[in-house]
């Protein structure tokens, strides 16, 4: 019974202990130590086992394991996004409960990679004179390609058991791509389960749905999907990529590549219309026009009429916003068509995965400002994307919401830590530290004053057979319009969603 | 933008999408207008036709010698729903179709478990041609053509056939047809499994136009309603050619000129007011009656 007595001050000794290594996991000098706290770990684990045995005791002294609640559609007309975001959830739970984590902390490693043409020798400093303020060029330029640096597993020991010593357990729940049930099982997480934390949310008028329920109960939530951006909401975070990471520096691409004459087609909903008035208030800034808009409404699928209308408005390239299996419709009909234009988007092939789903080349010349894609070169991702076939060998792609998802239960685990408790205030302050998690796409920050996520943003373009490459590189996008609008969510507490039309900016430059 | 390319789009944008909305109707026009059941699963019967071709193409059969077994394999799943749930159903309206909207779910979600949320897509056949600034896709005009055949395949069936008018006479006074010895389960059964092949047929030939989802149902539910309910069930055959052609024709100019939006939302209106003007749908009228 000693054992037994003793084991709950083992743990929390270990904690600490952990920590602290967590907290400088990133300098490599701190290696010896680490094996230092690695090995005190295995000694006090031991020491724990018997623990094993009495664990209602241990959690009662802890408070039971740490519920994280997590909400996507799994049935529906969503399904194909929400089932990669629940396996992205269980695969980083398995993680947490396995003792690892993201790397991370005050400041990310940084360093992901760059594309363009490489020299043919490393630049010299002072060759061929005295002058050492003088950097060679390292000679002709030769073949163009991607230089990435081969980093380090991103994935380390957290030197934690769960969170905080106790174990993770997911709650996750078929919102059934329909509102009404997202706000049902939203009450019943929040209220019936009361969840630590709840990830959940697609579609923004999901999202919107459960926010008010969110605030009525001052709940840690993480929303994970890219979307048209502008929530301030001090129980909110949004990790996922918005406009002005996505739009603009494809806008501007597109513009110079192809031409100033776009056509956009959106959903007809919260996300298609601000996302579209993104791209209306950004084209001119790039000399770019937008010389049609259709919304077209989520039930839509047969787009013979759609297609028509572009063929008679003859832009220089399309603007795709579709979402949902419905509008997927659109791609093959339109290849069938004969329509060739070039297409840009910030939802499509890096979430609907359209370019794997539709026969070729019904997405040729697609390009799109993601923060994730599967196809990722760099060797973190190469590693995440194998321990995700691992636990998911049947999944038919990873988009880039599921990654958000995955490192926003990462982000989540060390903001617990760092508070050093679940309890839900403190975790959000410490998500509002300043916090930098080197997830699989690259560093992401999660910015304290508005709650939004600075990203990696890689410009994607599938060709002809849909093989993915990349064009340009963003090591970091900051999200910076809310910013602009004054949100500081640390000092002044807000519960909405800017609109563009709040904004001068967004007619600022229209003609 | 030169008019007659302008009008040959609008032609064409016309035909196809009455050619969807009569695919999508035309085995729920047969079910309800026989045997008066409303068929909710009706979307998800068109769903097994999509997953079926879909299936085969990728084992390596060619798209068109799919058809057929999507047909068979409707029939048969009309077969069993009759069998175990429908025939138990009859005259009572609201039980079937409670009924038939919980097997719409099951065979979903059967689906999502079964075969993942995705299935790659069948390439759409014969690509495209062109026309002044417009171009059309051959596939589309195809399925105009199997759209309006069928139709007329029907129209040969139920009007010049010994057992197209055995079961008109079960449709329009089953008791009458009794007394002279047409066996009316029979007829049900075989209407019912009928409607289900056409339904999954359907779904076939419209697979390489659409996403491959066990959802996909829901797409062709709410177009073939509307189809359906213009119509009316007086006469099935006239009843879904003249909804269709009159919703189309005031989906495509607006569609083409507002935007898919106010399409949507004409298509609405063009439905409501034809069923305010002619409650029991546009096969009732008389100088539409074609007997």
């Amino acid at each position: 019974m000693n054992i037994i007595d003793e084991n709950p001050r083992i743990r929390e000794q270990n904690t600490k202990i952990e920590n602290e290594s967590e907290e400088s996991s990133d300098n490599p000098s701190s290696d010896s130590r680490r094996e230092f706290i690695k090995a005190s770990t295995v000694a006090s684990v031991a020491l724990a086992m018997p623990a094993i045995i009495t664990s209602d005791f241990a959690s009662a002294q802890s408070g039971g394991p740490v519920k994280i609640g997590h909400l996507e559609d799994l049935s529906g007309n969503l399904a194909v996004y929400g089932l990669q975001k629940d396996h992205a959830a269980q695969l980083a739970v398995a993680e947490i409960n396995a003792g690892l984590t993201l790397k991370g902390g005050p400041i990310g490693s940084g360093g992901v990679g760059v594309f363009g043409s490489t020299a043919t020798q490393p630049p010299l400093m002072g060759t061929g004179s005295g002058d050492l303020n003088y950097l060679d060029d390292g000679g002709d330029r030769s073949n163009e390609t991607v230089a990435y640096v081969e980093d380090d597993e991103i994935l380390v020991e957290s030197g934690d058991d769960g969170i905080l010593g106790r174990p993770v357990e997911l709650l996750n729940l078929d919102g059934q791509s329909n509102n009404n049930i997202w706000q049902q099982l939203t009450r019943k997480l929040i209220q019936g389960d009361k969840v630590d934390c709840l990830v959940a949310g697609f579609t923004s008028a999901e999202r919107e749905a459960i926010r008010p329920i969110v605030d009525q109960f001052n709940q840690l939530y993480i929303y994970t999907n890219q979307y048209e951006g502008g929530v301030a909401d001090a129980n909110t975070f949004c990790t996922g990529a918005i406009c002005e990471q996505q739009v603009i520096p494809v806008v501007d691409y597109m513009v110079k590549k192809f031409g100033p004459r776009i056509y956009t087609i959106a959903a007809d909903y919260n996300f298609g219309q601000l996302t579209a008035a993104w791209t209306k208030a950004t084209a001119p800034l790039v000399g770019g026009e937008i010389i049609e808009e259709e919304f077209v409404p989520l039930e839509v699928s047969n787009f013979s009429t759609s297609i028509a209308r572009i063929q008679a408005a003859k832009p220089d390239w399309i603007f795709t916003l579709l979402v949902g299996s419905n509008q997927s419709n659109y791609y093959p009909q339109a290849a069938a068509a004969g329509l060739e234009y070039p297409m840009a988007s910030t939802v499509n092939m890096a979430q609907g995965y359209e370019h794997r789903r539709f026969s070729t080349p019904s997405l040729n010349r697609m390009h799109n400002c993601v923060n994730y894609i599967e196809e990722i070169p760099t060797k973190r991702n190469r590693d995440f994307v194998k321990r995700w076939y691992e636990m998911f060998p049947d999944d038919p792609y990873i988009g880039q919401m599921a990654q958000n998802t995955y490192f926003s239960v990462h982000l989540y685990a060390k903001a617990a830590r760092l508070a050093g408790t679940t309890e839900q205030e403190a975790v959000k302050r410490a998500l509002e530290t300043g916090m930098t998690i080197e997830a699989p796409e690259g560093a992401v920050f999660m910015e304290p004053a508005t709650h939004h996520a600075g990203h990696c943003i890689r410009l994607a373009v599938a060709d002809e057979n849909h093989h993915v490459s990349f064009l340009r590189e963003w090591p970091m996008i900051t999200p910076w319009w809310l910013q602009r609008m004054g949100v500081n969510l640390v000092g002044k507490k807000e519960y909405k969603q800017y609109i563009p039309d709040e904004d001068p900016y967004f007619t600022m430059f229209s003609n | 933008m030169d008019l007659v390319p302008l009008l040959v789009s609008l032609l064409y944008q016309g035909l196809t999408i009455a050619a969807f909305l009569i695919l999508c109707s035309i085995g729920l026009m047969i079910i309800l207008g026989m045997m008066n059941i409303i068929n909710l699963a009706h979307g998800e019967i068109m769903m097994i036709g999509a997953y079926v071709s879909t299936i085969l193409v990728s084992s390596g059969l060619p798209f068109f010698a799919t058809l057929p077994v999507c047909f068979i394999v409707g029939c048969l799943t009309g077969y069993l729903i009759e069998q175990l749930f429908i025939r138990h159903l009859y005259d009572r309206l609201l039980s079937a179709l409670v009924v038939t909207w919980g097997l719409g779910l099951i065979l979903a979600q059967g689906t999502l478990l079964i075969f993942g949320p995705f299935m790659p897509s069948i390439e759409i056949p014969f690509g495209s041609i062109q026309y002044g600034d417009f171009t059309f896709s051959v596939y589309q005009i195809f399925l105009v053509a199997v759209a309006f055949g069928t139709l007329l395949g029907l129209h040969i069936l139920f009007h010049k056939t010994p057992i197209g008018l055995k079961t008109r006479a079960t449709m329009q006074l089953p008791e009458v047809a009794r007394t002279i010895g047409i066996d009316q389960h029979l007829m049900y059964s075989l209407t019912f499994s009928f409607g289900s092949g056409l339904a999954a047929f359907a779904g076939g030939v419209l697979a390489p136009t659409t996403t491959i989802a066990p959802f996909m149902g829901t797409q062709f539910v709410a177009p073939a309603f509307i189809t359906v309910v213009v119509g009316g069930a007086h006469n099935i055959i006239t009843g879904t050619l003249y909804s269709a052609t009159a919703l189309t024709a005031v989906k495509t100019p607006v569609g083409m000129f507002l935007g898919a939006f106010a399409g949507t939302v004409g298509l609405f209106v063009a439905a409501l007011i034809l069923i305010r003007l002619c409650p029991n749908g546009l096969s009732s009228i008389k100088v539409f009656r074609t007997r």
